[in-house]
Formats: C-alpha cells, structure tokens, sequence
C-alpha cells in the first residue's frame, strides 16, 4: 500500500508509542461493564447475608465473606438494592440531593449493584459527582520524593520546596531497600523546614513501614495494598483480616494511614477471574469499608498501563475515586505513574480529578524530576510546575499548589539539606558535606549530585536503627543546630499522635498544626456558590505567577 | 442529616454487631461510649484539652518542646492511650463512620500490646503462617493478656475463614 503522508505524520506523534489493546473479558481487560460481572443481589436471613452478588454464603470467597460481615449495612441494604440503579445515580448527581442522604445509601448496594450505577454516568456527571461527594470540602494535593540515588541532601531540599510549593502530604519510597529510614527520615526534616505540619510517609514493605512509623520517622502510611480478588490478596501476602489488623495497629499508635487499590491490578497480575477491573476494584472498596480505613489511595496507581489500553479505561479510573467517595472514604485520586507518552492524554486523565477536586488531586505529583521518580514515574513531574500553575489560574482551580519564587526556592532548598546535615551528625549517620549541601540546593535533579558511598551509609544506618533512634533524636539534634524552628514542627507532628485527631477521615494539617478533615471541614457541596470556593486570598496568590507580566512592563 | 436517624441507624448497627460477637459484653460497653463527644468537641487537641492525656497521665500543655530539648524526657509520653481512641471513635460514630469508629476501638485495645508483639501478630495473620491453633492461641493471649476482645474476635473469625479457604500453614 501506497502511504499516506498524513498517517506517516501521525506515527510520529507521542502517542503512537501507547500501548492500546481490545477488550478479552475473559482476562479481566475489560474496564467496566464487563459482560461476566455477577448481577446485583443480596439476602439478608436471620441477620446474615446469606446471598452476594449471585454467591449463596457457601460459595463465599475471603472478600465476599468480610463484604458481608463488617461492610454492608443490614438494616438498609435490601432496600437500596430494591431501587432502580438509574434512579440512584440520578440522585448521586443531583445537586439538589445533599451529600449525607447519598452517603445513608452507599452501604446499602453491595460492589456489582454500586458498578451498575455509576455506569450509568458519563464522565462529567462523575465529575459533578465527585465535586459533592468528597469527604473534605477543601481540596488538597500529595507528591512524591525520591532519588535514583537515594541521595539524602537531594530528599531534604526536594521536600522543602515542595512543602514551599503547597503540597500537604509527601511520600517517598527507595531505590535500594535498605535506605529507607535514610528517605523517611530526609524527608521528613526537608518537609518540615518547608512548611510545619505536612505529613510524610515512605512507601515499603508493610510490616517495615509500619516500625519506621513507631519510630516517628513517618507521620502517615498509604502503601498498605488490597486486592479484588482472593487469589491475588494472597498473592501480596495478605488477607482482609491481616490487614484489617494492620490497619488498628497503626491507629493504636496515632499514626494516620490509608489503604491502596486501583483498577487493573488483578489483570496484571493474572487472577482477575474473568471480571471488569472497575467490578473487582469495588470489591476492595467495600473491603476497606468494612475494614474500618479512613481512606484509599486510587486511581489504578501502578497498574494504569491496563485500563489505560481499553476502552473507557481512564473514565473506569475516576468512577473509582467516585466508589470510593460514595462509600465516605478519604481519596487520593491517583494521576501518579506515568501511563503516556502524550502530553494531551495525561492531561485529559488529570483534568478528570483536578476540576471537580478531590481530597488529594495527585497521590504522587512529581516533586523531582521524572527520571528520579521511584515510583516508575508521575504524569506530571517538576518540569510541569509552570504549566499546572497555568491551568489553576486559566480556571480558578485550587489543585494545592501555590506560585513561588526562586530565591525563596533556593533559600528553603538549602535550609532544607543543611538540617538534614546536622541531624546525620547527631545520629551518627555518615556527613553530609558542605559540597553535597551547595548541589542540592541548587539541582535540578540527581544528576546533579555527588554520588554517595552506600556502603558507608547502610553502615550508618544499621547503627542508627539498633541505638534504637527515634524522632526525638532528630528534634534534639535540629535544636542543638539552630535549626529551633524545624525542631518545633517536627516536634509538633510528633506530639499530634497524642490526640488522634489527624487519624480521622482526609485529616491534614494547616501551619498552625490545626487538623483540618472531613469532621470540620465537611463537603456541603449543593449546587453553584457552595461547597468549596477559591478564597480571594488563595486567589491573589494564583493570579500572580512570576511570568505575568504587569501592565506598565508591557512596551519597555 | 436527621440526627434522630443517625443515632437509630448507629443503634441498629451495633445491636447487629454484638449479635456476632461471642463476648460482646465487654466490647459493646466500650463501643457506646458515654461522654456524649461528637463532631463539636473535634479537633479534640484544641476543643477537650481536660480529656487528651498521655500515657502518664500528663496534659498537651505539659508535654513540651523545651523537655524534649533538655532531655527532660524521653518523648516516651508521645503516644496515644486507648482512652482517647475511644474519644475519637466516639466522634467518628457521631459523623456516621460505624466501620472506622470499631477500628479505633481496636486501636484502643492494642495500645496496650508492644511493637514487637503487633509487628509478630500481624505476620502470623498473613496467608499460610499460622495453623489454625496458632491463630486461636493468638486470639486468647490478646483476650486474656491484653483485654483486647475485639481483635480476639477479629482473629477467631479469621481462623475460620482461614480453615475454610485453604489459607492455614501447611495449605500451599
């Protein structure tokens, strides 16, 4: 065949290196609506659900079994289950519908009724929906921190100015394993000295996660991983029991934590029993319902590759932020690893989460750049800033960022590194030095950096960790420095684990250590001129990115 | 929301609750609570500093930067005790959250298990660790070493399921 120059045009585009798939039910690649997905129903008998979904309690696998002990609501789920799916969804919509009489009905459906429902939305009465069914009614926005190197001084300046820059949750997770108390802890000074009150956590295994959390070297934890079908919960090595576990573990030490799921994962990894993603993603919703989890982190995460080949895959992707939110879950709503080559389609995918708000826009906006991300990448990256800044000014969108200037960049950048400093010298950690300081500060990513001697730092570490150092080490060694203020915020965030209220429902913190969650903040989202506004405070601070120019500029 | 309703629908669930539960005597007390707290007394750090105590017993406003500074004290007393978990699941209940105030109660059972128990319990409760008298052993000491009856019971439940699925040491 003879080419045509306009397709040979269009191979040339980003897009063209997407990977794009048909639907095989059979396998589980099939988003939503999937043609094997079991068809609502429930039976209650003597107090017990007795039938799910088209399962009779003797054929009840793990999740079936928890759904129908600790998550649906026995009292109104054969009611609800007995309403029109289309009805319900018109009411999920329906600004004249307030968010409390949803949220009374979200444990009456059982997981394939609530699929049913939201399937019939499209993707802007998703969007309507999620603007009235988030938890808190102030939208807020989490990144990720983390260096192919490891490199501690790059974490603690990274942290800074992306605390500076407004994120009120950070997360970093590790190259190499054994540094993880090394990033933890590095971000954790480098938040602090950018803004007191941002809480961290560091992505690892979870029984390790959760002792870097007894130690006070991480305020939250998120990557505590459910599944929608038993084969692959096992397959991670956990149950909804051990997890559920878990979860009271870490609340009995005042630690904030949420669960993770997303579409595709089953698919990826081979067990999705032949059921849509979005069906066996409701599953783990309901799972962490009855589980007794504040909130998810969502949005397919690290399996966007699968449902952002198939069709209707990425609307599949918000229709689960929104299950989570009907079931009153805290969401942080995804738009993390990288899933395109095309700048237009991660865009449109953010676009989804970003107008209509969420609790947490991205659960990992790229605090570095894209080739120091460790979780495979963010959509949007450092390189992005400018441009995000635009779409919140083009559309008075609060996404959680604020404009910044560079010398205040710098400047916390530096402060940042230079009490992460101080603290490996009190810890016995091996030195930062002054030439790794004046890198940090100024770099754009790891390439920038001196290379370390990990050797020498695993040593450090293996000698912190068994002098049994905790968080208050860290306060006294930033205090010792000069660096009082740091020292207070970590020590502020420390003392919160006193009174629990940050464990509450899309809880974060505001400067002043003032919990602000979904219990004094609550979503009362009716319609326009409710619900959360854009203050004329928050306001002036969009509108005045550094390259807009002022009237009397324009002609010199 | 009609606060009336809330309340009958908390009621409901709980007495639904307590029906499948083997001890629920001691755990539906606690789960009611009785110190009235809800949404209005959140954040409980600011607005019912007389009921946020450490575990010695000590105020917020005692526990100070300057001490930890000094040396003073160790910062042992930066945790959270089962009471005031019980206070916040006491306000989740009062915004509707049934399943995440039973998980604060929970918490407030462990608070008195130590980190390496916890770190030991949950590896035992991940697939094919435990036999199923392992597990019921698990469930006892926390009942009768602890006081802790609702993760007990959360562990038994688990050891049937367990039994049932094929997920017991020995079944892979």
């Amino acid at each position: 065949m003879k080419r045509s120059k306009r397709f040979l045009e269009l191979e040339k585009r980003p897009i063209s290196n997407d990977g794009f798939i048909n639907e095989w039910p059979e396998a589980g690649l099939v988003a939503m609506e999937g043609p094997n997905d079991p068809k609502p129903s429930v039976r209650v008998e003597n107090g017990k659900i007795v039938e799910l979904d088209g399962k009779r309690r003797e054929e009840f696998d793990m999740l079936d079994s928890f759904i129908a002990d600790h998550t649906l609501d026995l009292d109104i789920v054969e009611d609800v289950m007995a309403q029109d799916s289309k009805e319900l969804a018109h009411k999920i919509v329906d600004i004249n519908v307030c968010r409390d009489e949803v949220k009374r009905f979200g444990l009456g459906m059982t997981p394939a009724k609530v699929v049913e429902v939201v399937g019939h939305m499209n993707v802007v009465e998703m969007m309507m929906a999620v603007q009235k069914m988030r938890a808190r009614k102030t939208p807020s926005n989490q990144c990720h921190v983390t260096n192919v190197k490891d490199h501690p001084a790059l974490l603690a300046a990274d942290a800074a100015e992306a605390a500076l820059r407004g994120f009120d949750e950070m997360e970093t997770t590790v190259g190499i394993v054994r540094y993880a108390p090394s990033n933890a802890i590095s971000i954790m000074v480098g938040s602090q000295t950018g803004r007191g009150g941002v809480l961290t956590q560091c992505a690892v295994e979870e029984a390790m996660e959760l002792e870097m959390g007894m130690r006070g070297f991480t305020a939250y934890a998120e990557t505590v991983s459910v599944y929608g079908t038993e084969q692959v919960f096992v397959d991670g090595d956990d149950t909804p029991w051990s997890k559920s576990f878990l979860a009271s573990a870490y609340a009995s030490r005042g630690l904030k934590m949420r669960y993770t799921s997303g579409t595709g994962s089953e698919a990826e990894m081979g067990f999705a029993d032949g059921k849509s993603m979005l069906y066996l993603e409701a599953r783990c919703l309901y799972m962490t319902k009855g589980a007794g989890v504040q909130g998810i982190q969502n949005g397919s995460i690290s399996c966007i590759g699968v449902p952002g080949a198939v069709p209707s895959g990425v609307r599949a992707i918000l229709a689960e932020n929104l299950i989570a939110m009907l079931l009153d879950l805290e969401c942080a709503s995804g738009n993390d690893q990288t899933f395109t080559h095309s700048s237009t389609r991660r865009t449109a995918r953010m676009l989804m989460q970003f107008l209509p708000g969420t609790d947490f826009v991205f659960s990992g906006y790229s605090a570095v750049p894209n080739y120091d991300n460790m979780f495979a990448g963010s959509t949007h990256d450092v390189d992005d800033y400018d441009d995000y800044l635009t779409l919140q000014r083009d559309l008075k969108v609060n996404g959680g960022l604020v404009p910044v200037d560079e010398e205040d960049v710098i400047k916390v950048r530096n402060k940042g590194v230079r009490a992460l400093q101080a603290v490996f010298k009190e810890i016995g950690m091996p030195d930062i030095t002054d030439e790794e300081v004046e890198a940090a500060t100024y770099a754009h990513g790891s390439k920038d950096m001196p290379d370390r001697d990990v050797r020498e730092d695993f040593r450090g570490i293996e000698e912190m960790l068994n002098k049994g150092t905790t968080g208050v080490q860290i306060v006294q060694a930033l205090a010792k420095h000069g660096f009082e203020d740091v020292a207070e915020n970590f020590f502020n965030l420390l003392k919160q684990r006193i009174a629990g209220d940050y464990l509450h429902t899309s809880a974060i913190f505001d400067e002043n250590f003032h919990a602000i969650s979904a219990v004094n903040d609550k979503n009362d989202y009716a319609g326009p001129g409710t619900g959360y506004r854009v203050s004329d405070e928050l306001w002036e601070k969009l509108k005045n990115v550094r390259f807009a120019k002022d009237i009397d500029e324009i002609g010199e | 929301m009609d606060k009336e309703l809330v309340e009958s629908i908390v009621r409901n669930v709980l007495s639904n609750l307590d029906e499948g539960q083997s001890s629920p005597s001691k755990s539906s007390k606690k789960s009611t609570g009785g110190n009235g707290l809800t949404d209005k007394d959140y954040p409980l750090g600011e607005k019912r500093k007389d009921l946020v105590k450490t575990p010695t017993g000590k105020s917020l406003d005692d526990v100070k930067f300057a001490d930890i500074i000094s040396g003073k004290t160790d910062g042992s007393e930066l945790k959270i005790t089962a009471d005031t978990l019980n206070y916040q699941a006491e306000i989740a209940r009062s915004v509707d959250r049934e399943q995440f105030a039973k998980n604060l109660e929970r918490a407030a059972e462990l608070t008195r298990v130590e980190d390496e128990r916890i770190l030991e319990i949950y590896n035992q409760l991940r697939p094919y660790r435990s036999t199923k008298q392992e597990l019921l052993d698990i469930a006892d000491e926390l009942e009768n070493k602890y006081d802790a009856v609702i993760n007990a019971q959360l562990i038994r439940e688990a050891a049937d399921v367990y039994e049932k699925r094929n997920r017991l040491k020995g079944d892979r």
